[in-house]
């Protein structure tokens, strides 16, 4: 009787205590749940950039856990994608991987958005995620330029791209833009440029004018694009170092029927003057036999004798010698000369345009004929 | 000097005196050895001109000098064997079917005899060369390397008009008085060939016939004789 009596109590006293030990041993499985792995992608953000991030857990208890949420906040971190709102059951030595998309609209600086895994019966997790955001672009340098561009002429730019990031870039590209510019290559792709690791480039640029030229550096943080510009103004005049024809020792001859100059020719440039060619500008009229002279090619310094002969049109003073050469890429280079000739009163004169003594001596070889004549006649008449 | 007026003036008297008489190569090779004279110096005058033809070529005054004293030497010789061995010979030549007789050095003596005329043309010629050298245009040559450089130069200078204006005068007193030294050859060659007078006419004027259209070709030909009178 006593038995029957006390037996309901005990089971009473059970069911008391029962849903208590079952609610410590989801606490326990719980407490095995731990974040493996974050990644970041982009590593380091950019200001504005957007990204993911992905958090790895594991569950090291012997028994599943039931997960009602996963989500990730922050008060300045945006996150742009939905929270895992959906129950699920994390197996016992499982993994599972939460993604999430954020972006960074903030400054420069450290930031911890929180990671929180809500257990179904048993609590939460709560994990900070370091996100660094970086204001550092890549930096963009003309390494070698020449100090003047010449019209026409290919001239050598070389650039420098560096990554002063703590993480890598990809889809890394340089392209020049300007008007009325020639770039010979049209862009440099250099893909992946790791950290502190730089890339020099370089460009073959033919300006048709005085211009802006910009080279631009594309490039990718993750999944976001980003242009850097660097300014090179572009003066189009005379190359200090180009070749530089000039005449020496000139002199003008006239031989009766036609001028003959001759003289020196010095390149007193840094580079060398190719297929260089002297001949007379307007007003002179080329002769034979020496129309134009061809001189070849004029290293530095060096210099080279020349012969041209032509006429002049009326009573010109001076006439105009052309010089001409090519530079390594064909550009042609016309420099004028003005060279004085003598004036016509200092020529020796043709014949009929002074006194000629022609008429004195045809009269002596009129009268010399008569005396002959008479001579003759009177040798036969004596006869 | 009765016998210089009458070899210029009345050749057919100088030869009569000289008749029977062996004939002497010493007087007449005077003669042309002084024409010979003269156009050697003329030759050298001209000399001048490629003296400053080839200056500028770095060669100095030596090449001018050295064309000079060739030009001369060359012209003497000329001078002598072709106004006098020469012709002498062609009158022998021609001559001898025309019955000529006597010794080749009586044809050298009258045709030595008959080159005064020719020699007072030649000086003359010379005197005018004198007015006309400093009228002449001379090229310049750089390259004496060059031949055609040196041939087209020389070609020009040729072209000159006071040049060519003296090498018709030259030219034109050659003929006048070469006419006259053909009339004294004439009777120089009745003398020393026993001819009468026609074949002594055919004789002279037939070589000096050929001389004078050769001369008046090449002027027209605008070349030059060198060794003219």
């Amino acid at each position: 009787m006593t038995v029957y009596r006390v037996f309901p109590f005990l089971l009473a006293v059970l069911l008391l205590f029962l849903p208590a030990a079952a609610a410590e041993q989801s606490q326990v499985a719980a407490a095995q749940v731990m974040v493996t792995n974050v990644t970041l992608n982009p590593q380091v953000f950019m200001v504005g950039d957007s990204g993911t991030i992905t958090v790895e857990i594991i569950n090291n208890g012997a028994q599943s856990v039931a997960i009602r949420r996963a989500t990730l906040y922050d008060e300045k971190i945006r996150v742009e994608s939905r929270a895992y709102e959906t129950t699920m059951y994390l197996g016992a030595g499982n993994r599972m991987t939460f993604t999430f998309t954020v972006s960074a609209p903030v400054p420069e600086g450290i930031y911890y958005p929180v990671f929180s895994l809500d257990f179904r019966d048993a609590g939460y997790l709560r994990y900070p995620v370091k996100l660094r955001v970086q204001d550092q672009p890549l930096t963009v340098a003309v390494l070698s330029r020449p100090d003047t561009f010449t019209d026409g002429k290919k001239e050598k730019v070389e650039i420098l791209v560096g990554n002063p990031r703590d993480n890598a870039v990809s889809g890394v590209t340089v392209y020049p833009v300007g008007e009325g510019i020639d770039a010979t290559p049209t862009r440099h792709f250099i893909g992946l440029l790791a950290p502190d690791k730089s890339q020099n480039v370089a460009f073959q640029i033919t300006p048709g004018k005085s211009a802006v030229l910009e080279f631009h550096v594309d490039y990718y943080n993750g999944i976001n694009p980003h242009t850097e510009t660097i300014r090179v103004p572009i003066d189009v005049g005379k190359s200090k170092v180009q070749a530089e024809p000039i005449l020496s020792n000139l002199r003008v001859e006239w031989s009766g029927t036609y001028y003959t100059l001759t003289g020196d020719v010095t390149n007193a440039g840094l580079e060398p003057a190719n297929a260089v060619v002297i001949t007379m500008g307007q007003g002179a009229v080329p002769q034979d036999p020496y129309r134009q002279y061809a001189i070849g090619t004029l290293q530095p310094d060096d210099f080279s004798g020349f012969e041209v002969t032509f006429t002049v049109d009326g009573d010109r003073t001076s006439v105009p010698v052309v010089i001409t050469h090519k530079d390594a890429d064909g550009n042609l280079y016309t420099t004028t000369y003005p060279v004085d000739i003598p004036a016509k009163g200092t020529r020796k004169p043709a014949a009929g345009t002074e006194e000629s003594p022609l008429p004195v001596i045809a009269g002596v070889i009129v009268a010399c004929a008569a005396v002959i004549g008479g001579i003759v006649w009177y040798s036969w008449r004596k006869r | 000097m009765n016998h210089v007026a009458d070899l210029l003036f009345a050749p057919a008297r100088f030869f009569s005196a000289l008749e029977g008489k062996e004939p002497g190569l010493g007087i007449p090779a005077l003669i042309a050895g002084i024409g010979a004279v003269i156009s050697a110096l003329a030759a050298y005058a001209i000399s001048d001109l490629y003296a400053g033809m080839f200056a500028a070529a770095g060669t100095g005054m030596d090449m001018g000098m050295f064309m000079g004293l060739m030009g001369a030497a060359g012209a003497f010789i000329g001078f002598i064997l072709l106004w006098w061995i020469v012709l002498a010979g062609a009158f022998h030549v021609v001559s001898v079917p025309l019955r000529g007789k006597g010794s080749f050095s009586g044809t050298l003596a009258a045709t030595g005899y008959g080159l005064v005329p020719s020699v007072i043309g030649s000086a003359l010629s010379a005197v005018t060369l004198l007015s006309y050298l400093p009228r002449i245009t001379v090229p310049v040559i750089r390259n004496i390397q060059d031949p055609a450089v040196i041939q087209a130069a020389i070609t020009e200078m040729m072209q000159d008009p006071a040049m060519q204006e003296y090498t018709m005068v030259s030219t034109v007193f050659t003929v006048i008085f070469l006419v006259w030294s053909a009339n004294i050859w004439i009777f120089g060659m009745k003398w020393a060939r026993k001819l009468d007078t026609r074949n002594a006419c055919i004789t002279v004027l037939v070589p000096v016939g050929i001389f004078i259209i050769y001369l008046l070709a090449t002027f027209f030909a605008k070349g030059f004789f060198m060794g003219g009178s």
